[in-house]
């Protein structure tokens, strides 16, 4: 059994605690989302970095679950608590259907790190089995200074941890491929419609010139709605990567060297 | 053949026409109210569910400890009885409009609150307790719930903001007086003048 390092940092629960009660803050600026890797903080060679994103396709082909890994030059003031799950839900990581989106945060200057789990994955990374991911695998290597290490580490941990039990990894496979629920606000088209109608019954019941008398009928109308009102434009340019809308709500676990 | 035609209906049309026009302009303000009403009644339970969630975590804690260390019997029990407290509080299905309802809510909850806090901190002086294993895990669980009743409250008092504003906008406040005369400003979390001081923990 691997000895969990005594950094009972009761302290900050009790500053948790405390938290709980002071008012919003203003959210901070995001980074982008570059990538499945946005290392801000400049942790990681280029092969390193390569060789994790490979690693992160890998199981989101095979899980349908996003995991990304950002490091963090500068917290701006926030937890890392408070940033983690703002920087989620700014990226949308994860399935909208199943929250299904995971952050590993690492703010070498504050020196803290994070494991963000999203709404649908907190039952399986639960708090207690984050916490033992951060305190085994990747804290003793941010001690010794090997950043890059203890993100493998952190990584291939969480990948287990997701892809565990092969049943519920087909499961939410399948969800992915679930085409999108389109929500259509039929008052509203209707309306549109109805406008749209009348209009029309509006135009043509004015006096036609006489000097077309020629040309019997009515003009063809052609209605163009022109490209549908669509508001889910994710922009899947650039790597291709991008969030796929998924919800955070505080789960997880960080720590500090 | 004849090319003018009638004016007549193109009258008719044009009303028609201008109504549908306002209804449409309007239709985004009528549905307004009760959606926000909606998202802030969901904000609202989810912050009922981690604090369940932190109510349920209680009772293992307190044992664990009890294990180590009996002698503390005074905060144990404190803890304890919050917690009781705090579980049987009703909660009323107008809690979110009722003043007084929500304020001895939040002052259960945070009575509970402080009793963890003092007794994390007495936890401190015992090392068998902090090596424990079951101990971390409930400890991490702790952190993760009291992380997850901080983000609800917040989504909660951003919900709630929005629909108070609504009400007291213009055009919301029209749409309330015609439609929706019971929809009443919602509470919000306040912030006690003794919980702002965060409990010093000696080491």
């Amino acid at each position: 059994m691997a000895s969990m390092v005594l950094r009972i940092p009761l302290a900050a629960l009790v500053v948790a605690i405390g938290l709980v009660l002071l008012p919003a803050s203003a959210a901070p600026t995001f980074p982008e989302l570059t990538g499945r890797v946005v290392d801000d903080a400049g942790l990681l060679s280029p092969e390193d970095a390569e060789a994790l994103i490979a690693e992160l396709k890998a199981l989101e082909d095979k899980s349908s679950d996003q995991l990304v890994v950002v490091t963090l030059p500068s917290l701006q003031g926030d937890t890392i608590e408070d940033f983690g799950y703002q920087l989620g839900r700014h990226w949308g990581i994860g399935t909208a259907k199943l929250d299904s989106g995971v952050l590993l945060i690492v703010a070498p200057n504050e020196r803290k790190v994070r494991i963000e789990v999203g709404y649908g994955l907190e039952p399986i990374l639960t708090d207690a089995l984050t916490k033992i991911i951060i305190e085994n695998a990747i804290l003793p290597r941010f001690r010794e200074g090997n950043f890059p290490g203890g993100i493998k580490d952190g990584v291939r941990d969480i990948a287990l941890a997701l892809t565990g039990d092969a049943a519920e990894v087909e499961d939410r496979a399948k969800a992915r491929h679930d085409a999108d629920d389109a929500s259509i606000d039929w008052v509203t088209v209707l309306i549109y419609l109805a406008i749209f109608l009348a209009i029309t019954y509006w135009v043509h019941s004015r006096p036609v010139d006489v000097s077309r008398a020629g040309r019997r009928g009515k003009r063809s109308s052609s209605s163009s709605w022109g490209s549908s009102s669509g508001s889910s434009g994710w922009s899947s340019g650039g790597g291709g990567f991008s969030g796929g809308g998924g919800g955070f709500g505080g789960g997880g676990s960080s720590g500090s060297w | 053949m004849m090319a003018f035609a009638r004016v007549r209906p193109g009258g008719v049309a044009r009303a028609v026409c201008v109504m549908l026009a306002g209804l449409a302009l309007a239709g985004c303000g009528i549905n307004t109210i009760p959606t926000l009403d909606e998202q802030a009644k969901a904000a609202w339970s989810q912050v009922l569910n981690q604090y369940q969630r932190r109510a349920d975590l209680i009772p293992n804690l307190v044992e664990t400890v009890k294990g180590f260390a009996e002698q503390e019997s005074k905060v144990l029990t404190e803890v304890v009885e919050a917690r009781a407290k705090a579980t049987q509080v009703q909660i009323p299905p107008d809690i979110l409009t009722d003043p007084q309802a929500f304020q001895k809510f939040q002052e259960a909850q945070n009575n509970l609150s402080g009793a963890l806090a003092r007794l994390l901190v007495v936890v401190e002086r015992y090392p068998d307790i902090k090596s424990n294993q079951n101990f971390l895990a409930l400890q991490s669980q702790l952190e993760g719930t009291e992380n997850r009743i901080a983000v609800a409250r917040r989504d909660y008092i951003t919900a709630v903001k929005d629909y108070n504003t609504e009400l007291r906008t213009i055009p919301g406040r029209w749409w309330r007086a015609l439609l929706y005369p019971d929809a009443e400003p919602m509470q919000n979390f306040s912030v006690a003048e003794e919980t702002t001081k965060v409990p010093k923990v000696e080491f």
